[in-house]
Formats: C-alpha cells, sequence, structure tokens
C-alpha cells in the first residue's frame, strides 16, 4: 500500500505541469542596419526595420526527443531575415525562403551549423533547407548583402520560449524535476538559475 | 617541405583564432554603426584591410608599378555609408596605401569615392547621383573590391596599357607606340574609374538603365579623376542599358564616348584642333550568369581611340570569367582574356599593328576563414606576340580582414 502511494506521488510529480513566468532584463536597442549599395541599383532597403532585443529561455534537462519536429522558416524579405532570431530543438528543419525581387545567398560559418545554400531565386522548388541537428548559436548572412545578419538558436530541449520585447516570458507545459533554466540573451550573454519544478506557477526573474 | 607546413600552420592558427575573430568584428561591426532620429539617420564606417604580394617574371604585368620582380602592397580601404530617409544615400571611400593601383610609391591617404544619391520614388526607377564614383560601364565594377573579386587582378581590358598616351600627341604615325615607361600609357578602361561627375540610372521592369557623365574618359589615369586636376571642359558621356529575362541572367550593353587626352597635350596636337577633337569611343557588351554556386561572367569591348598625327586606333578585348564556390569556405575562379589590336598606319605607307595581342588565363582560388576573413592565391600566365619574353607569369597572394 505504502509503495502504491509513494507510486502515484511521483506520478503525479512526473507530470506536474509547470509554468515558470518571469522577466529578463534586455540589452538596449541595437543600431538599425545599414546596407551598402555603393554599385547597385537597389529598388528598396533605404529604411531596414529595427529588430528590438529579445531573449530566448529554455529548460535544460534531459528529454524525450519527440518522433517528429515541426519545419520553421526564415524568410529573406525587404533585404533582413524575418524572424532575425528563432530558438529551434535539435534536428529541426528549416526553410530558407527569398520573398524579395532579387537573389540571397545564405551561408554561415558557426561551428554549430556551417553551410552555403547559394544563390536562390523565390521560384526554386525545392525551397533551400537546412537540418539544425546540433545545439549552439549560428550567425545567418547573406553573401550578397553584408548588412543582412539573422540567429538561429538550436536548443536541446522541447522546452523554449522567446520573449516578448519588454522582457516578459512564459514557459508551460514543463514536467517536475531539476533542471536549469536558461536565457539566452545575446551571443556572448547566456544567464541560469537551476529551478526545481514541483507543479503550478514559479516566478523567475534575470538577472 | 618547409613552406606547405609553415602555411598549413598558418591556415590551422588562422581558422581557430576566426571563431573568435568572428564575433570579435561582428561588435566591432555593431560599434561602428549609428541610427538616430527614429532610425531616419543612420551611418556605417566599415573597412578591409589587404596585404598583396605579388611575383613575376618579366616586367611588372598591368596596373602593377615597380621595376622589381616582385611587391608587397598593403592597403587599408574605409568606407562610410550613410541614409538620410528612404530618398538619400551618401557613401565615401578612402584608402590609404601604394597609390591606387599596387606600386612601390610610399604609403599615401586618398579620397577615392564620395557621392551623393536622389531617389524621389520608392520603386527605384530613378536616382540621380552626384560626386566621384566607379562608372556606370560594364559588369566588372560591382565586383572590383578585393572581397567580391574572385581574382586580385582586373580583367585585362580593365588594366592592359596600350600604346595610348595621353599626355604627349605623337609627331608622326611613326613615333606612335615609342617606349616610354609603362605609367605614360592608358587601358581602354582604367581599372573601375573613379572619375567625377552625375549619373541617372533606375529600374525598369526587367530593364536597368544608367547614364553618366564625367570629367574623365574611361581610361584616364587616377591623377585625372578629381574634379579639381580634371574640369568639365570635355566631359565623357556612358551610358548601360541591362535587360534581365529573369533573375540568373543579366545581358547589357554600355557605350561612352569622350575626349581622352590631358592638357599636357595640348601644344603638341595638330593646328586647328584641340582636345576634344580626339576621343576615346568605347562599346561593351555584357552577360553573367548566376545559379546556386555558379557565377559566370563575360564581357566584350570594342574601343576606338582617335590619336592626333596617326588616325583611329582599334582594339578589341573580351573575357569569359567563372567562379564555384565548392564549399562555404572555399571557391576557384578561372578567366579567359584576350586583346586584339587593329593595324594603323605606319608612317612608311603601310600599316603596323598598333599593340601586341595578348592572351592571359587566370586561376585563383579563396579560401574565407570568417565572414570577415579571407585569403586568395592566384596564378596567371600572360603570352604576347611578338615580343622577345612572350610568355610571362604572375603569382600573387592577398589577404583581406574585413571589417
Amino acid at each position: 500500500m505504502k509503495s502504491f502511494i509513494i507510486l502515484i506521488i511521483t506520478a503525479t510529480l512526473a507530470h506536474a505541469d509547470t509554468t515558470i513566468e518571469g522577466h529578463v532584463e534586455l540589452p538596449k536597442t541595437k543600431s538599425a542596419p545599414v546596407m551598402a549599395k555603393r554599385y547597385e541599383i537597389v529598388t528598396k532597403g533605404g529604411v531596414l526595420s529595427t529588430n528590438p532585443p529579445i531573449a530566448i529561455i529554455y529548460l535544460e534537462g534531459s528529454f524525450a526527443k519527440p518522433a517528429s519536429l515541426p519545419m520553421r522558416k526564415i524568410i529573406q524579405k525587404d533585404f533582413t531575415f524575418q524572424p532575425s532570431l528563432l530558438a529551434v530543438q535539435t534536428g529541426t528543419k528549416v526553410e530558407f525562403p527569398n520573398q524579395d525581387d532579387t537573389y540571397h545567398n545564405v551561408f554561415s560559418f558557426s561551428p554549430a551549423k556551417r553551410f552555403d545554400l547559394g544563390r536562390h531565386r523565390p521560384e526554386d522548388d525545392p525551397v533551400p533547407s537546412e537540418v539544425f541537428d546540433k545545439a549552439g548559436m549560428i550567425t545567418l548572412r547573406c553573401d550578397i548583402h553584408e548588412h543582412m545578419r539573422g540567429i538561429v538558436l538550436v536548443v536541446d530541449t522541447p522546452h523554449f520560449v522567446i520573449s516578448g520585447t519588454d522582457g516578459n516570458f512564459k514557459l508551460s507545459g514543463l514536467p517536475a524535476g531539476t533542471y536549469k533554466l536558461k536565457a539566452w540573451i545575446d551571443s556572448r550573454t547566456t544567464l541560469e538559475k537551476p529551478v526545481t519544478l514541483t507543479g503550478g506557477t514559479l516566478k523567475v526573474n534575470f538577472p | 617541405m618547409i613552406l606547405p607546413r609553415a602555411i598549413s600552420l598558418a591556415l590551422l592558427t588562422l581558422t581557430a583564432v576566426s571563431v573568435h575573430g568572428e564575433d570579435f568584428l561582428d561588435r566591432v561591426d555593431e560599434s561602428l554603426t549609428f541610427s538616430g532620429f527614429n532610425d531616419q539617420v543612420r551611418a556605417r564606417f566599415s573597412g578591409w584591410l589587404d596585404f598583396e604580394y605579388y611575383n613575376f617574371s618579366g616586367d611588372a604585368p598591368g596596373l602593377i608599378f615597380t621595376d622589381d620582380h616582385d611587391l608587397f602592397n598593403p592597403r587599408l580601404t574605409l568606407f562610410f555609408d550613410a541614409h538620410i530617409g528612404a530618398s538619400c544615400y551618401f557613401f565615401a571611400q578612402a584608402r590609404v596605401d601604394r597609390g591606387f593601383d599596387p606600386s612601390d610609391a610610399p604609403m599615401e591617404a586618398r579620397m577615392e569615392e564620395y557621392a551623393l544619391r536622389w531617389t524621389p520614388w520608392d520603386a527605384g526607377r530613378f536616382h540621380v547621383q552626384v560626386g566621384r564614383f566607379a562608372t556606370i560601364v560594364g559588369s566588372y565594377v560591382k565586383r572590383h573590391q578585393s572581397w567580391e573579386n574572385p581574382f586580385i587582378n582586373a580583367p585585362l581590358i580593365y588594366e592592359n596599357m596600350t600604346s595610348i598616351y595621353d599626355s604627349e600627341a605623337p609627331p608622326d604615325a611613326q613615333a606612335f607606340g615609342g617606349e616610354e615607361s609603362k605609367y605614360h600609357y592608358n587601358p581602354v578602361i582604367w581599372g573601375p574609374s573613379y572619375a567625377t561627375g552625375m549619373s541617372v540610372s533606375g529600374k525598369l521592369g526587367k530593364f536597368d538603365y544608367a547614364v553618366e557623365i564625367k570629367n574623365a574618359s574611361l581610361s584616364s589615369r587616377p591623377e585625372s579623376w578629381d574634379a579639381r586636376d580634371s574640369g568639365f571642359q570635355y566631359p565623357t558621356l556612358s551610358a548601360r542599358l541591362a535587360w534581365h529575362p529573369n533573375m540568373a541572367w543579366t545581358l547589357g550593353v554600355s557605350a561612352s564616348e569622350g575626349s581622352y587626352m590631358t592638357e599636357q597635350a595640348q601644344p603638341d596636337l595638330p593646328p586647328g584642333t584641340g582636345l576634344g577633337d580626339f576621343k576615346e569611343k568605347v562599346l561593351g557588351q555584357d552577360i553573367s550568369f548566376a545559379w546556386h554556386h555558379w557565377q559566370l561572367w563575360a564581357e566584350v569591348y570594342e574601343a576606338r581611340f582617335e590619336v592626333p598625327n596617326v588616325g583611329n586606333a582599334d582594339t578589341l578585348g573580351y573575357y569569359l570569367e567563372a567562379k564555384y564556390k565548392f564549399t562555404p569556405n572555399l571557391c576557384g575562379a578561372l578567366r579567359w582574356n584576350q586583346q586584339f589590336f587593329a593595324d594603323v598606319p605606319n608612317g612608311k605607307g603601310g600599316e603596323k599593328p598598333w599593340g601586341h595581342d595578348l592572351s592571359r588565363i587566370d586561376a585563383a582560388m579563396t579560401y574565407r576563414f570568417t565572414p570577415h576573413m579571407q585569403m586568395k592565391l592566384q596564378y596567371s600566365v600572360q603570352h604576347e606576340d611578338q615580343v622577345v619574353n612572350a610568355v610571362a607569369h604572375l603569382i600573387a597572394t592577398q589577404f583581406t580582414l574585413r571589417y
């Protein structure tokens, strides 16, 4: 009877649907990118959109890998990567459709994923894609348009969320246990805090 | 054995350093980018540091100026790009090096380009640009800087010194094509030709157009490019029309006409003539293709120089160039160049070609360590008709750091 009760409690804790809410202190907004068009007739690209800083919050631990992962997209539009920051789980396939009326050439020299998609047209079928099979930060660039930058953060967990531009986040559906909660802020800054999840809502702020 | 090991060690070291260097140079880039007024005004300083080494078997080829058989050429290039709203764009390029072309001259600092572009409508169908900037003729200008150029030098037609002499007129046909030092002569197009003037350009559907009026001809030397050194008494008019049937292909035609002689030549001109009577006329055609990891370019130029006391000196030059990216880091390029010279009167009642026909093949490999650092290695072999040392070799290497 005693061991049955322990089993019930353990099972309940393991499936406890915990939520973490909190706030990440974000850095100040960076200057907007500047497009060099000295030798090109460019129809657009005068004023590029500014991407306000956001953070990626993820729970680091040992989790079962899902059988399949949803495909994600990063579009090249108006001479920018949209979204400019994408978080994906290890093993996710990301497509890179070109929606501008000119060539783009997406590439990365980052150790976590080194690739070069070459010059691609909007009508190219299949749409160029890459599978991100190693955790880490990948900086995306365009070989033609130097100002274009994007980031793919590959995390080895299904539990991650992108903060709002105000720094607030909410990570739901977390299993019970003891983990590290990490907040990726930029290429140099990843903050972490140990958390023990037992159900309910936990408040965690960075820093 | 020592050299390959040293090169391998250098590559390994650079690759290891580059992993951290990429992030550092990205931060440098961010710190040199500024914006204000709700991002309506934005500016960026950037630059390249080049180290080039040339070794050649005979006389220095193309636009390299030295009496030795090798040359080390460091160059710092600084760029400034600024946008004011969606309509105004300003850019400038300054260099610190041993002259515009690789030479053994002392280091100097110069402003190479400065131009203001106004784009009144968002669709880009009309731009006006004023200042000192690269020519709109042809397709090479878009990749003439060291980071974009798959080679270390320019195609033959942009750098081969002909017998045209812009500061003196030959007294007669026999004297045309003398043996002065190389810098006295002119190519058909002097590199990117950063002359001063105004251009109008735009996109209309599948067509690009551009027209420019400049103070110096395409063949003019760098000393003639600045408005303070060469005014607009004898302007050069150039135009280009390009058709893009789709994103992969571009077909263009260019034409240019303008006086090519400097005021120093005025006293030598035949009586009753002026500098405006002797022009360089250029007709160019270009085609380019890009798809995935391939890029191909070809240009053919027909040029005519009206030479005082001689007549028309015609030449035709072309090149075919291919680049392929083998891996994200490594690309290779191959270029075949030729230039032919027509006959001119020899002053003895007959005719003679006014230059030696040339063929050159260029092969280059580029290795990019990071998005900010690359190294090129190039080998060229050139054959020149009717000269004693008909075959000449060039080995060159170039290291570029971009920030």
